[in-house]
């Protein structure tokens, strides 16, 4: 079952090579229905997934490499903490493949990479076999800094691509090296996840070794979630990034650091969790207050949404720190939360770049006048950025306070205190900023002719890139433009937009979907990281009363 | 106390107890009705007018038919609704759930019936706007988040619908988003209700810890048990969560946004603030009054503040939130800011009486609560009232440029009369007995607020009268004024029947049925529901009738027959100062934006040139480094990468076989 998901969008990919390039509709199909075919199973495999059970659920092992007592092994299932991300990696794809319609430049190259990146993040959440996670998590990490470059908008972007990937590439391969210490320190002999965690539970590993081990594992997969103060790829990054790569890294693969912090690093390093978490705590307080003071002052749209996006993941490193079944749920549904609504800010900023090629939110102003469907969706989408309830981000940040309240961790209180500021008040300052200046007030004349959908001058501008490569593409578009009728193609083109935003809604409504997957795999994941070796040795009260 | 927190917890068993019946699951209608209303706008009727006005308050309308149902069968029983889950995780059972009982089914009536009456107000006002059917909509999501809150089983729900409020009200009140102004408004109203709910969180937070449930029946039956479960941090907690009150009901420090607020359209002014979301925070209190029945308790590092109670606290924040706005309400010229200011002074005195209840020697918060739903009648009419004098005054909000529409507007004029006269507690009149019962309360809890209700008392029916006085009587001074036409038909009737209960709700034994909610044992004072008052504590009462006839022989003084305000000359820097709200705006302008706007200033700065300029610039020289070392191995011969390659294997190998 997992497989054939991890495979559509990869078969897709492989239909789109073999289409020549300049039949740029037919690409354009033939990715959306791989894309679609993909979430359709997505939604599946989520139903299928049986809530409140521990332990995975549609394995699938096939030995791959085995060399002596090292193997390698191609291991996929689910559980509750992949589950929700696995969904929402196939479904921000599909929205992420439906806004990149009206790309002109190198259509085909351009679906190939983003299937990939799809492909590359189920496959990272899927697997248990830390080779292939790697593996799959720079399988999709690749494409996105080829397509920054090619596809990249603003005078910085070689800047920026060259940033992220720096940034990225090093985290990725502190990990790595961290990993292979891992893997020797443990003497388990297997990569896989499941044999390190009955591995490690029968022999922990020294403390000594899990005090270095952790650092560099948190540092290394705390800079590609944007870990404070190894963040300042992200806004960077998602601003000179094209619309439908910003989305998927901003949603989807930011989260591959904080699904292996959760499924590798806390239980299998609990001394180290214990020892390292005041580190910790300090930094993701410089995401949740320090970042969200940066997003207050920036001016570029864009910019404001990637700080933004780094404020809330101090809520999921809080939810981490918390070592609490409700905080590390929370951690979780934040992380599946977000993704939704990072995506959906992106793409819309994305179509307001589009439009009127600039996102300095002071040129703007009035514009729900000429825009009152994006408009709109702004506004859900930046209401749910501060937190509110009836998003899913709100279910999720709440039960990370909660948890962290309940925490025995020193400071954790205040830690929380901190946190409802940040996304509270800091969050709305921002959001309620962004859009009195985007879409409240009076219309700059520059906006008067600003428009929405066009239905009629929807057709590609073809003229731009070489006319004749593009008479074939544009005749087609009119035709299915035609076919399809004004209102119909309105409607499609505001889907993605709309379809993130019900998930949002559905999940803010009914978070019980995803918590009651959640729960059980969380509780084995607080038990092994609580499980530390030098347990204080606190006197007992019968000791006490001995004395 | 304890007879009422032991009656709670017995009420609470036992309605658990029998939650077998399931006519209670109306409520779930009554909730999601205006909900289903407004989504149905959203899909089918964007265009429709028609539609939409039907869909809304149709959908209105059925949950206040509902209502009253729920209200007929139940009374004053206290019943939960079958819950479902929300967010269930071991140790925070977050559920969906709704809870029946005297307070809420009174509020539930309160709200629809305003709801339905300022809605079909709305058909009449709103009937030139581009976005007749937005309105209606976001009207009716408002009507669901606030029913959200009054239904509410448990604390997170309660946030939950709390939020709901707060952005639905930021959406009415950026109604006309074109309007710059209308943008800031509704900016500063949200974000300073989020300063409230950040405090409320933490409020719900700590009771949670305490008591292990965020289920409202619940920490009562903890507290019941065990008065001291909220250990040191009782006060605090208390405080915390009145911090959401202060949000919402609009209680100094936080009082600034409600004036601002009038920049929405007038009928949401009247249904949100006037008549129902300012006065959640009231009904908040009321609802967990039993956190405020605690003795007082403060953590280690705040003992200074020793027996100091949040209840008290309460209190005079509310007694000053009255006394302020009471103070500005009185040099206003814009007929809604007066009225904004009066409301703010109202809930001011709503606060004052439930922080006031706590003290009393059976702590009962019934007052506040009265006051709120006399208040919300009374004052949704004087709002619509002033809808229906700016719109026949082609949208001139200025008394001074009105004057005389006695003649031309006589329908108008007898309903704001009746809602002046209930505001300003003429006897008879609704807002007389409800405002007799806080001064009853003040009374026996605490002599210095009760004179300061009754000075209150007193300059709210002055500017009352001044308003009046200046709008309705002398003749027109401007031309807009000469042209207004009494308004239509639709706008009318809402107008009289609103002023139905401000005259008459109190002849119901409505203070006694509240009061008996929060005491089993209350009995009520005998005699005749009219001359309640006199039997119950005829020195209040008689000291209500004093501020009463001070202020209008005052007002009538001052301002019979002048066409301009004498007060600013006699009163000189004073007057000014009350014209400019006491220069709240300008100190908050000055102090707490700057610290945040620098806070984000020298963290932008930090980012850009210490970890976004040196930590790159270290990164890019590390990677240079290693681009050197690299190009030394980068020979471009296959042999030297088989041999890297190689070698890499046994290094990898030997590490495992170790």
């Amino acid at each position: 079952m997992i497989t054939s998901l991890l495979l559509t969008p990869l078969i897709t990919a492989l239909l789109v090579l073999c289409i020549p390039g300049t039949l740029r509709v037919p690409i354009r199909l033939v990715a959306v229905l791989g894309a679609a075919l993909t979430a359709w199973k997505a939604l599946w495999l989520f139903v299928a997934t049986e809530p409140g059970m521990a332990g995975l659920q549609h394995e699938q092992l096939v030995p791959w490499a085995a060399v002596a007592n090292f193997s390698i092994a191609y291991h996929v299932g689910v559980d509750g903490i992949n589950i929700g991300l696995i969904f929402a990696a196939a479904f921000v794809g599909f929205a992420a493949v439906c806004v990149s319609w009206d790309i002109e430049r190198q259509t085909k190259l351009y679906y190939v990479l983003l299937l990939t990146i799809i492909a590359g993040a189920i496959g990272a959440f899927a697997s248990l076999d830390l080779f292939f996670f790697y593996f799959f998590n720079e399988l999709a990490l690749v494409p996105t800094f080829i397509m920054i470059g090619v596809w990249g908008r603003g005078a910085e972007k070689t800047q920026a691509a060259f940033k992220i990937t720096l940034y990225l590439t090093l985290g990725a391969m502190l990990a790595l090296g961290g990993l292979i210490a891992l893997y020797v320190q443990s003497g388990a002999g297997s990569l896989d996840v499941v044999e390190l965690q009955k591995h490690l539970a029968a022999h922990p590993l020294p403390r000594a070794t899990q005090l270095w081990l952790f650092p560099l594992l948190l540092i290394g997969f705390g800079t590609l979630v944007g870990l404070f103060p190894f963040h300042s790829w992200a806004p960077e990054g998602y601003a000179a990034a094209p619309t439908a790569t910003a989305m998927m890294h901003a949603g989807i693969l930011k989260k591959a650091g904080l699904y292996a912090l959760i499924r590798v690093v806390w239980p299998f390093l609990p001394d180290g969790v214990a020892a390292w978490l005041p580190l910790l705590l300090l930094l993701s307080l410089g995401n949740l207050i320090y970042c969200g003071f940066v997003a207050m002052r920036q001016k570029d749209l864009n910019l404001l949404l990637g700080n933004s996006s780094l404020a809330h993941m101090g809520f999921a490193f809080l939810g981490l720190a918390s070592l609490t079944t409700i905080g590390l749920s929370g951690a979780v549904l934040v992380m599946v939360a977000h993704a939704f609504l990072a995506a959906l800010g992106f793409a819309l900023s994305g179509f307001l770049f589009a439009r009127t090629g600039t996102l300095e939110m002071a040129r703007f102003g009035g514009l729900l006048q000429r825009l009152p469907f994006i408009g709109a969706m702004m506004i859900a989408c930046f209401m749910a950025g501060c937190g509110l309830p009836g998003f899913a981000n709100f279910a999720g940040e709440v039960a990370v306070l909660f948890g962290a309240w309940k925490s025995t961790g020193a400071h954790l209180q205040w830690m929380v205190v901190a946190a409802a500021w940040g996304g509270l008040i800091i969050g709305a300052v921002y959001m309620l900023r962004a859009i009195r200046q985007v879409l409240h007030g009076k219309l700059s004349p520059e906006w008067k002719q600003l428009d929405e959908f066009r239905t009629a001058e929807e057709l590609p501008a073809g003229e731009v890139e070489g006319h004749e490569a593009s008479t074939a593409g544009t005749t087609l578009t009119w035709v299915l433009h035609s076919a399809l009728g004004g209102t119909l193609w309105s409607y499609w083109r505001r889907m993605p937009y709309a379809l993130l935003l019900i998930l949002l809604i559905i999940f803010g409504f009914a978070p019980s979907i995803l918590s009651t997957r959640i729960e059980p795999a969380v509780k084995e994941i607080v038990k092994a990281a609580t499980h530390t070796s030098a347990q204080p040795a606190a006197p007992t009260p019968a000791a006490v009363a001995a004395h | 106390m304890d007879a009422h927190v032991a009656h709670t917890a017995v009420e609470a068993v036992k309605a658990v107890g029998d939650s077998g019946t399931k006519l209670q699951d109306l409520a779930w209608a009554v909730l999601f009705f205006p909900l289903v209303c407004a989504l149905g706008t959203l899909l089918f009727a964007r265009k429709d007018r028609m539609l939409a006005v039907g869909f809304n308050i149709g959908g209105v309308v059925l949950s206040f038919l509902l209502s009253f149902v729920l209200f007929a069968v139940y009374g004053g029983q206290r019943i939960d609704c079958t819950p479902f889950q929300w967010l269930p995780l071991e140790g925070l059972n977050a559920t969906m759930g709704l809870h029946l009982d005297g307070l809420t089914t009174v509020m539930l009536l309160v709200v629809t019936g305003v709801a339905s009456l300022v809605m079909i107000f709305s058909t009449g006002y709103m009937k030139d706007d581009p976005g007749y059917c937005r309105f209606f909509m976001t009207l009716s999501l408002f009507v669901f988040s606030m029913l959200g809150i009054v239904l509410a089983d448990n604390l997170v729900m309660l946030f939950v619908f709390w939020e709901l409020v707060g952005v639905s009200s930021y959406l009415l009140i950026g109604f006309w988003h074109e309007k710059p102004s209308a943008g800031d408004a509704c900016k500063k109203a949200f974000l300073t209700n989020r300063i409230g709910d950040f405090g409320f969180m933490l409020g719900i937070l700590l009771v949670w810890a305490a008591c292990g449930t965020v289920n409202i029946g619940g920490i009562e039956l903890a507290i019941a048990k065990d008065p001291h479960v909220l250990g040191a941090t009782a006060s605090l907690a208390g405080l915390l969560i009145f911090m959401g009150a202060m949000g919402k009901s609009a209680q100094f420090p936080l009082h600034i946004w409600l004036p601002d607020a009038m920049e929405g359209p007038t009928p949401v002014s009247a249904l949100i603030h006037a008549a129902t979301m300012v006065a959640a925070g009231v009904y908040m209190l009321c609802r967990l009054f039993v956190l405020y029945t605690v003795p007082a308790a403060w953590p280690a590092s705040l003992d200074f503040l020793g027996g100091l109670n949040a209840a008290t606290v309460i209190s005079w924040i509310g007694g000053f939130t009255a006394l302020l706005a009471a103070l500005i309400a009185i040099q206003q010229n814009d007929i809604k800011r007066i009225l904004a200011y009066s409301t703010l002074s109202q809930l001011g005195y709503m606060v004052m009486a439930v922080g006031l209840g706590a003290g009393l020697a059976t702590p009962n918060p019934s007052a506040g609560m009265y006051h709120l739903v006399t208040h919300a009648a009374f004052k949704a009419l004087l709002f619509l009232g002033a809808g229906a004098v700016i719109h026949a005054c082609h949208h001139e909000q200025d008394i001074w440029k009105m004057g005389g529409l006695r003649e031309k507007m006589p329908w108008t004029f007898a309903t704001f009369g009746v809602g002046t006269l209930a505001l300003v507690g003429c006897p008879l009149f609704a807002g007389f007995y409800s405002k007799d019962a806080i001064f009853a309360t003040a009374l026996e809890s605490n002599p210095v607020l009760f004179g300061l209700a009754v000075a209150i008392a007193c300059m709210t029916t002055f500017y009352m009268c001044r308003l009046v006085i200046v709008t309705f009587f002398g003749s027109a001074r401007t031309e807009s004024a000469d042209h207004a036409h009494e308004v239509a038909g639709s706008m009318k009737w809402p107008l009289v029947a609103l002023a139905v209960p401000s005259l008459m709700i109190a002849w119901l034994p409505l203070g006694d049925f509240l009061a008996g909610h929060f005491d089993a044992h209350y009995h009520s004072h005998g005699g005749d529901v009219l001359f309640g008052p006199f039997n119950h504590n005829a020195l209040a009462a008689f000291f209500g009738l004093f501020a009463f006839m001070l202020g209008v022989s005052a007002a009538f003084a001052v301002y019979w027959g002048r066409s301009k305000d004498p007060l600013p000359a006699k009163l000189g820097q004073l007057s000014r100062a009350m014209r400019n709200k006491f220069y709240f705006d300008e100190i908050y302008e000055a102090i707490v934006v700057p610290v945040h706007d620098a806070a984000a200033a020298v963290a932008d700065w930090l980012d850009r040139w210490v970890i976004g300029g040196l930590g790159v610039r270290g990164v890019t020289g590390v990677a240079d480094f290693a681009g050197r070392a690299l190009r030394l191995v980068q020979t471009g011969s296959i042999q030297t990468y088989t041999f890297l390659f190689a070698a890499g294997v046994v290094v990898v190998a030997l590490l495992a076989l170790k």
